[in-house]
């Protein structure tokens, strides 16, 4: 069993759950939940992927359950964008496991899956909390109480403490129930807990100024989540500076600590990883490593996007293509485009 | 001729009135700190994205609930699904479903964020000005209708910066965009309210053309705390009749006398009655009553209160240091009073623009237009200007009944003993009052940078220390203290009435003082003391 399997899992239980898209792909699935026979919990049953504890989590919180869906499709889409540019492009695969076997090993690749996921969830989350679609985030539930009064003698805490607190009880909890004595499961939890951080250590805090007359008399402020493309890229450094990691026991307890104990130890915030990866080059089925075959690479640029890197040496095809592209454009803020089609001939270049 | 009590009070007995005073002071800073919670709340919301469907044409659309919207997750799909801008309502429910609004938040304000990301292909105007169609109804059950409050075609303007390269690679990056002011409502008489938001498109009139792609919109509402409401009515509650029963207590001792009060008295007089004033706890009345212009109402009383007390140290420094000819008629003192008056009556034109037609529409802000902004700093700027002349005025005086006094000084040596140490004793109150007044005026201004720069509440041990309440409940019932103990010490004595054929040497002395002066009718010694310098 593994991370990215369950959250294939979701992203496809939620067609069922709302079946909204008619641009869905599993049209039979949409079908049948316009039946609007499955209860609810049965939902929570039908989701493979999930183990006994994450199911039992669903069913005391179905209503949580779509915006995991949606933070886990928020956390491939933004993978894949940080990641469009080198040789392992995140992409995911139709078989299961999602991202392939590189994500099962303890590579660099795996930190920043789960890493992004955690924190995709915890987003989404927060997110719907404050449009109001969870009932249970409604109020602090850790300090004051769930009660009305508490809401009316002090307010409410913040919406990302709810969204960190369901991250942390429902991803998290397949790494404890296997018991976190694996150095798999360290590396794991270690790395939710590195994506949660990189929402709550980039959170901005706004103020607004409304004393006598506008004055700063009396001033109020709280806290606004970052971009979730701020994440990616926030995560993305973290990946590139990542520490290699081995479980040593200290004590009673097993801690991760650096490889080269030259290395100054990782923080919360880090990205750690047991196992160096592969190089992504040829088509390996076996371990869901799809290659970079095919893949287009930029013939001018020296980095890994470039085609000497891309193609791992192998040499590229060069093709001119003419692309449709829209251009002059007429914009609304929302839904409405009206372009003229511009024709251009570019030069695609293609690893062999 | 009667003196102030401060001038015939033992040390020993001033001594234990600022240890009482004291220890009130740090009580009001401890009720705020340790009992109320902070003072406001802001609550984040994600406006919820509605289809209006033309064939139900329903007037008010809910994100959530017994009858909710049919929503969108994102614009995406609205453009499969041919969805125009004009058909998208953006719906938010207050509070948080389960919850309920309450009178005891005393007011509403919120704030607009719109997340905007930036397209290289369409990217906001230089003036990206946006034009909301705002509406707020509320109702007090969840199965009745929603009955309208409030509609309104509003502008504002965006003031967005794109923290990257405007590249192709940075598509998608979001805006950075400054906050608007959305709306302001004086009273949370409802428990449930519901803002709806239209941003209408027009090609021809140009409206919400080039505002970039949008993809959420924020809003977050700020309210009082209800606990801290009724820790600050219980203060105001407790603080009206102390203010109340002393200001009688002065008033009946002037009046008392034979002679009719002096100017002096009369300012301290009218500080007690200012203060009073911004005591009444009117604001009990909110709970029940819808009172839109309380909010309105508290500034003008916050408003009176600081001009009196500007006025009041003016005219304390100047009954001091003038001559006897021209002081103790209000009409000198235009001068400085002058920029008080004048700068209060900026700030209340400037108020009464923006909480004022707020109490009509509750949308408008005289921020959102050009000429509104300019009016409004017009305003601030000039009471800037009325404050940092006032300032002026203030320090030069003080300086000049500082040189004053130790002119007197230097004179001291040459006195008898007796009225030496009168002289001295005088000089060290005088000299007392204006530390305490600067300790103050010290306070508020470093709490009020605390609170600032604080991040709200600190922990210690295992208590929670909520230092914004504190600076409210500290300060306020500090200048509470502060006209308490000038009303008292300023009071004329009692003790003085009764013993002046008292054989007391000291006393005698000032007998003999005063009846070189005999012309002269000031409160205090020092008063005296300093017009005699004037005429010499």
């Amino acid at each position: 069993s593994n991370h990215s399997y369950f959250l294939q899992k979701i992203c496809l239980s939620a067609l069922l759950l709302t079946a909204t898209s008619t641009s869905s792909p599993v049209r039979y699935l949409a079908k049948l939940s316009s039946v609007g026979s499955i209860s609810e919990e049965e939902t929570c049953e039908k989701l493979k992927g999930l183990i006994q504890r994450q199911v039992q989590i669903c069913k005391r919180n179905v209503e949580v359950m779509d915006s995991v869906r949606r933070g886990a499709q928020l956390a491939i889409d933004e993978c894949q964008y940080q990641f469009r540019n080198r040789r392992w492009n995140c992409s995911t695969l139709d078989t299961l496991p999602v991202f392939g076997k590189v994500v099962t090993q303890g590579t660099r690749e795996a930190a920043f899956v789960y890493a992004i996921s955690s924190a995709g969830v915890a987003f989404a989350v927060t997110r719907a909390c404050s449009s109001g679609e969870l009932e249970k985030c409604g109020c602090d539930r850790s300090v004051h109480g769930v009660s009305p009064e508490g809401f009316q003698w002090s307010g409410c805490s913040d919406n990302i403490a709810y969204g960190v607190a369901f991250s942390q009880t429902f991803v998290d909890v397949r790494e404890r129930s296997k018991g976190s004595s694996s150095s798999r499961a360290l590396m794991n939890l270690h790395n939710n807990e590195a994506g949660r951080k990189a929402i709550l250590n980039n959170m901005r805090v706004e103020c607004k100024c409304h004393g006598v007359s506008g004055s700063c008399e009396v001033k109020t402020c709280w806290k606004a989540m970052p971009p979730f493309r701020k994440v990616g890229n926030v995560l993305k450094e973290k990946f590139d500076g990542a520490t290699e990691v081995e479980q040593r026991k200290i004590g009673s307890t097993k801690v991760l600590v650096p490889k080269n104990s030259q290395f100054k130890p990782h923080t919360d915030e880090d990205l750690v990883y047991l196992d160096s990866s592969p190089d992504f080059c040829e088509h390996d089925m076996k371990n869901g490593v799809l290659g970079t075959t095919g893949r287009h690479c930029n013939k001018t640029s020296k980095a890994i996007d470039g085609c000497e890197l891309m193609c791992c040496g192998r040499g590229f095809h060069t093709e001119e293509v003419e692309v449709v592209d829209r251009c002059s454009c007429k914009f609304h803020w929302c839904c409405y485009v009206k372009c003229k089609q511009c024709r251009k001939v570019v030069e695609m270049h293609t690893c062999r | 001729m009667a003196g102030a009590i401060i001038e015939n009070m033992s040390t020993k007995k001033l001594v234990i009135v600022g240890v009482i005073l004291l220890i009130f002071q740090v009580l009001s800073f401890l009720v705020g700190g340790l009992i109320a919670p902070s003072p406001t709340t802001a609550i984040p919301y994600t406006a919820t994205k509605c289809v209006d469907i033309r064939k139900y044409h329903q007037k008010w659309l809910m994100p959530g609930g017994r009858n909710p919207c049919e929503k969108i997750q994102d614009f995406k799909e609205a453009t499969e699904r041919h969805i125009e801008a004009n058909d998208i309502v953006f719906a938010v429910h207050i509070p948080k479903p389960d919850l309920e609004m309450s009178s005891w938040f005393q007011f509403m304000l919120f704030v607009l964020q719109f997340e905007i990301v930036f397209k290289l292909a369409n990217q906001i105007d230089e003036a990206g000005v946006v034009t909301i169609d705002a509406s707020l109804a509320y109702r007090d059950d969840i199965v009745s209708e929603w009955t309208p409050m409030a509609h309104s075609k509003e502008q504002r303007k965006l003031n967005c910066v794109f923290p990257a390269n405007k590249t192709k690679k940075n598509e998608g990056l979001p805006y950075d965009c400054d906050l608007l002011p959305f709306m302001e409502v004086g009273t949370v008489a409802h428990k449930y309210y519901l803002v709806n938001i239209r941003l209408p498109v027009n090609e021809r009139k140009k409206i919400n053309i080039g505002i970039g792609e949008i993809k959420d919109i924020g809003l977050v509402s700020i309210h009082q705390n209800g606990g801290f409401t009724k820790v600050w009515f219980a203060m105001k509650t407790f603080l009206t009749p102390s203010i109340l029963i002393i200001m009688i207590w002065y008033w009946r001792r002037i009046t008392l006398m034979t002679r009719p009060p002096v100017l002096l008295e009369k300012v301290i007089f009218a500080l007690g009655l200012s203060m009073t004033f911004i005591n009444i706890p009117v604001e009990w009345f909110s709970i029940g009553f819808n009172w839109t212009w309380m909010l309105l109402f508290g500034d003008i009383r916050q408003g009176i209160f600081y001009s009196m007390l500007l006025s009041f140290w003016i005219i304390f420094c100047g009954e001091h240091l003038m001559d006897q000819t021209e002081r103790n008629k209000f009409s000198v003192y235009w001068k400085q009073v002058g920029p008080i008056v004048f700068g209060s009556f900026c700030l209340f034109i400037f108020d009464m623009c923006e909480r004022g037609v707020q109490l009509t529409n509750p949308f408008y802000s005289i921020w959102a237009s050009d000429v509104g902004t300019e009016l409004a700093m017009a305003f601030i700027i000039v009471a800037g200007i009325c404050a940092c002349l006032y300032f002026l005025f203030l320090c030069f005086m003080v300086f000049q009944v500082f040189r004053n006094i130790s002119g007197k000084k230097s004179s001291l040596p040459a006195m008898s003993k007796a009225r030496r140490l009168h002289y001295e004793g005088l000089i060290f109150r005088f000299k007392f009052l204006m530390l305490v007044t600067l300790a103050c005026a010290a306070l508020t201004v470093i709490f009020f940078i605390i609170s600032q720069v604080s991040e709200g509440h600190w922990h210690w041990g295992g208590h929670t220390v909520q230092v914004n309440s504190a600076f409210f409940t500290g300060i306020y019932g500090m200048w509470n203290l502060y006209v308490f103990a000038i009303m008292f010490l300023y009071a004329p004595s009692h003790k003085r009435y009764g013993d002046e054929q008292s054989n007391d040497l000291l006393h005698r002395e000032d007998i003999q003082l005063t009846t070189t002066i005999t012309h002269v009718d000031g409160p205090t010694e020092i008063y005296r003391m300093s017009g005699k310098e004037a005429q010499e």
